[in-house]
């Protein structure tokens, strides 16, 4: 359960994220949904502990991470898929593996599930077939999964997607959707960021749109399943720049 | 066969003396290349080792494993240090981090003298080691033998932990995308204080074995710093391999070389050096360029224009929109900086340094003239770096090198019987504009620390030359004695200090105002651009390359005005005048006043000066202290130079009197100092991006 109260950051120079209230329960997958500038992968990068908020509170499962530094809220159990899969130029698929895997500590039962690498490798065989190779030389899907995989080898309670289907061929993003929908019935709290409405309608639980670091609508997504319009008019709203 | 028979000796001892070489620059490479710190204390680091092993080792083995455990330990603990040290600066960029281990490089350098003398120090290794073997008919010190051994031992374990192990991944992880690497749960700020312990340690290891093949001695430090650098640059940081044969190269050289043709090998060096530097582009590839984790500039902005373009239909509220968007926020900047009532805000403050400096020799004695002379050639030097790093964001360590072109120049033609002024000068700037013209091709290909590299190696390997070509510089004694300069035509050689100084302010004068001329005009703009935002400056057709050529060629004849003033002012010349510490000193000037700054590159070369000649005096031998002191508190203090006090108004403390004033024009926050960051600190104002991670090993990976 990842619960944001308040939370508000930006750079120097101005806030981007303005006093945002969002909570993802495990096993679900929240999307939030936003043009470029919104404050999405601020929102992303503050959750992630790669910036610290000005005000407000992070929290999973009851336990107060706010203004961590990343590498401890990965530790407590963040796992960040960023924007941009930056994965390790110079490391080979194995590395990545080894490097990012972290076991729970022992008598921690309280991950939703156990990562190993073999396990990973099952879910997302074809980097199975890659092991050897440097993360340049991957392709963009390739290089998802294996962002997708060094988040997971943490066993976290919480993923962060940041555009997980940004610059994928469309048979690719259907496989990721299904990916994170296996993932929340893994019992993972999703917290999914996305420019696209469709990609959010297809697999959240809860939609939140977010216009300038502000929230402007937040709809379940039966009601998004079952009538886009206030989705898009939201989305719109967001463009026209009222 | 008789070849091989006469030169085996010195050809083993290349491979020894490479071998050491490796095992220091290895820990160079790693500091560098993985933790992203130009460490210039790492000839230190060495110097520890070095004096701790010789003062344990008392020639027994327990006394050698004594001192290696203590001079790799107390190695280890520097390098630990270094990394506190350097982290609060690790978002200032690499020139910030630089500074700071040179100048703690000069204070421990002044404290290991304090302890251990000004003496080289012997060395005693084992009994058993300290007998000689015979190899191939020729006896052999067993003690390098040996050596060589434990190198390949050290160079293969740290080769197998790089590579093979999960630490070793988790180092190269940091060096890519520490962000990245927090993300998947290890601490980078572990990473990078192990880093710069195991190349401490590194560096201590070899300084304790390596003593009685490079002593521990007051020169050791800068030796062994200069000879890594060379493999470094040389072997590239790409692969172990490549820095492991350069050593075994220089080594060669260093000793090999010196055998077969003493005359030549200094150049041996530099040829290769140069070779390498022009050659091989790959080490030299601009910072981002060909590196896939790394948002790229102009793309985000690109992006998001097409897609508010595809959008929205209207024309009208696009635009009010872009305005807001990254990337435009320079304008106000640029619009402050048209001419005006602000334009003379900001001439004030020359002006009043224009005063003070024409009434000097009214207020000083003969000495103290003498000095601000020196300070005006340095100043000059120092407006030169300023031009490369901070208008075209290369940061020079090398610029002693047209200075000295420059210097010599002028005293050979005053040698010859060219006494005239304005010729002296005009000749100097043109030498060194030549030679600027000629190394700036392997200077513009790169970016960021990369320069300062590049350029150290090239400055250092001038000195080399200096020290080499007799003839004309007069090797390591100088040169002295030669006809007096005269200012005008007609007029008689110029032997009094005040007469020079007003010589030096007419020249400095004119150089800097037609500096400040061409900075001020479209040219200053264009490569201001350059150094903001190259991608886009290349995108909008600007041959970027030829710029910087022209940019590095100018301001390599700007220092050859220094260099020839310099001559004229003290009316001698030794090699130390252009040596690598000058080149720190005036990029230190160039930090003091703020990057952008020109007269905060005056005035900080003033306060170095005084620093070195008026301080040091009263407190002698202790001026490297004052000067790492120096550097330190500038680099911690004054983290946008004199002109990041303009801002605060009342600033200025106890710095000398007229910096606070005349740095800052009130009212003109479009001041050259607002951009005054050095390129590669990258600051984070783009919105909506993560602020970029630096990737000094981004460049190196190909």
């Amino acid at each position: 359960m990842l619960e944001l109260t308040g939370l508000t950051a930006g750079y120097h120079g101005g806030t981007v994220l303005h006093g945002l209230d969002l909570s993802v329960p495990a096993g679900t997958v929240h999307a939030v949904v936003g043009h470029n500038g919104a404050g999405k992968t601020t929102l992303v990068h503050t959750v992630a502990g790669l910036m610290r908020p000005s005000a407000g509170t992070v929290r999973l499962d009851g336990r107060d991470v706010t203004g961590q530094p990343a590498h401890r809220t990965a530790r407590a159990g963040i796992g960040l898929v960023p924007q941009g899969r930056r994965v390790f130029a110079g490391l080979t698929v194995e590395e990545h593996l080894r490097l990012s895997y972290r076991p729970p500590r022992r008598g921690d039962t309280t991950r939703p599930s156990v990562w190993t690498p073999a396990r990973v490798l099952e879910l997302l065989p074809r980097l199975g077939e890659r092991r050897g190779n440097r993360g340049a030389d991957l392709s963009g899907g390739e290089q998802q999964m294996l962002a997708l995989a060094r988040a997971l080898l943490g066993s976290p309670r919480v993923l962060l997607l940041d555009e997980p289907t940004e610059g994928l061929a469309p048979v690719l993003v259907r496989q990721i959707d299904a990916l994170v929908t296996t993932l929340a019935a893994e019992g993972i709290a999703v917290l999914l960021v996305s420019p696209s409405p469709a990609q959010a309608v297809a697999c959240a639980r809860t939609l939140t749109v977010l216009t300038s670091g502000r929230m402007t609508l937040r709809l379940s997504g039966e009601d998004a399943r079952a009538d886009a319009t206030a989705l898009h008019a939201a989305l719109e709203l967001t463009a026209t720049g009222a | 066969m008789e070849l091989l028979d006469a030169h085996l000796v010195p050809a083993v001892d290349g491979v020894a003396f490479g071998l050491l070489l490796f095992v220091v620059a290895a820990g160079l490479s790693l500091a560098f290349g993985t933790a992203g710190v130009l460490n210039l204390s790492h000839g230190m680091l060495y110097a520890i080792g070095a004096y701790t092993g010789a003062e344990l080792s008392d020639g027994t083995w327990g006394g050698l494993a004594l001192g290696l455990a203590a001079g790799t330990a107390a190695a280890c603990v520097a390098g630990a240090g270094l990394s506190a040290a350097t982290a609060p600066l690790a978002r200032r960029g690499h020139l910030a981090q630089a500074l700071l281990t040179f100048g703690l490089a000069l204070i421990g350098g002044d404290l290991l003298i304090q302890f251990f003398g000004a003496d080289e120090l012997p060395v005693r290794v084992p009994e058993v080691l300290d007998s000689s073997v015979t190899l191939l008919g020729h006896r052999y010190p067993a003690y390098r033998l040996c050596f060589i051994v434990m190198a390949v031992l050290l160079a293969a374990f740290g080769t197998w932990v790089l590579t093979r192990t999960r630490m070793g991944a988790a180092v190269r992880a940091a060096a890519d995308d520490p962000q990245m690497l927090a993300a998947t749960g290890h601490s980078p700020r572990a990473v990078h204080t192990g880093v710069l312990a195991a190349a401490g340690a590194l560096a201590g290891a070899a300084g304790v074995l390596g003593a009685p093949i490079i002593g521990p001695g007051p020169g050791t430090s800068e030796n062994v710093l200069m000879l890594s650098l060379v493999v470094v640059v040389l072997g590239g940081l790409r692969s172990l391999w490549a820095t492991f044969a350069a050593a075994v190269a220089v080594g060669e050289v260093q000793t090999l070389g010196v055998s077969v043709a003493p005359e030549l090998a200094p150049y041996l060096l530099f040829a290769a050096m140069a070779a390498v530097l022009v050659l091989r582009s790959r080490f030299a590839e601009p910072a981002g360029a060909g590196h896939g984790s790394e948002p790229s500039g102009p793309g985000p902005v690109a992006r998001l224009r097409g897609r508010l373009a595809g959008r929205l239909p209207g024309p009208k509220r696009p635009s009010v929109r872009l305005d807001r968007l990254p990337g435009r926020k320079g304008s106000p900047e640029w619009v402050n900086r048209l001419p005006g009532r602000a334009a003379w805000w900001q001439a004030a403050p020359l002006l009043v340094l224009l005063g003070v400096l024409v009434a000097l020799p009214a207020l000083l004695d003969a000495y103290s003239i003498s000095l601000a002379g020196s300070a005006l050639a340095l100043g000059l030097l120092a407006v030169s770096v300023t031009v490369l790093t901070g208008y075209a964001g290369l940061p020079t360590l090398g610029q002693t090198a047209p200075f000295a072109v420059g210097a010599y120049a002028t005293a050979n033609l005053a040698d010859a019987g060219w006494t005239m002024g304005p010729v002296q000068i005009v000749l100097s700037a043109l030498a060194a504009a030549v030679f600027a013209a000629v190394v700036g091709p392997a200077v513009i290909r790169a970016r960021g620390t990369t320069v300062l590299m590049i350029t150290l190696a090239i400055g250092e390997l001038t000195g080399a030359v200096v020290n080499q070509l007799k003839s004309v510089t007069g090797g390591a004694d100088g040169l002295v004695g030669f006809p007096a300069t005269q200012a005008l035509w007609g007029g008689e050689g110029m032997l009094e200090e005040s007469e020079l100084y007003n010589y030096a302010l007419a020249v400095a004068v004119v150089a800097v105002a037609l500096t400040l001329l061409v900075l001020r005009s479209p040219a200053g703009k264009l490569l201001t651009g350059t150094r903001g935002a190259e991608a886009r400056m290349r995108a909008s057709g600007h041959p970027v390359g030829r710029y910087l050529l022209v940019a590095h060629i100018c301001a390599g004849a700007l220092a050859g005005v220094g260099g020839s003033l310099m001559v004229t002012v003290q009316q001698y010349l030794s090699p130390a005048d252009v040596g690598f510490e000058i080149a720190a000193f005036a990029l230190l000037a160039v930090v003091i006043g703020g990057t952008t700054s020109v007269i905060g590159a005056l005035l900080g070369a003033g306060l170095i000066v005084a620093t070195r000649d008026w301080v040091a005096g009263s407190w002698p031998g202790h001026g490297p202290l004052l000067l790492g002191v120096l550097f330190v508190a500038t680099v911690y203090v004054l983290p946008r130079g004199l002109a990041g006090l303009r801002g605060g108004g009342s600033g200025g403390g106890g710095q000398s009197g007229p910096p606070s004033g005349t740095t800052g024009a009130p009212g003109t926050p479009g001041a050259p100092g607002t951009s005054g960051e050095p390129k590669t600190s990258d600051a984070p104002d783009v919105q909506d991006q993560p602020p970029p991670a630096p990737t000094p090993a981004g460049k190196a990976s190909p």
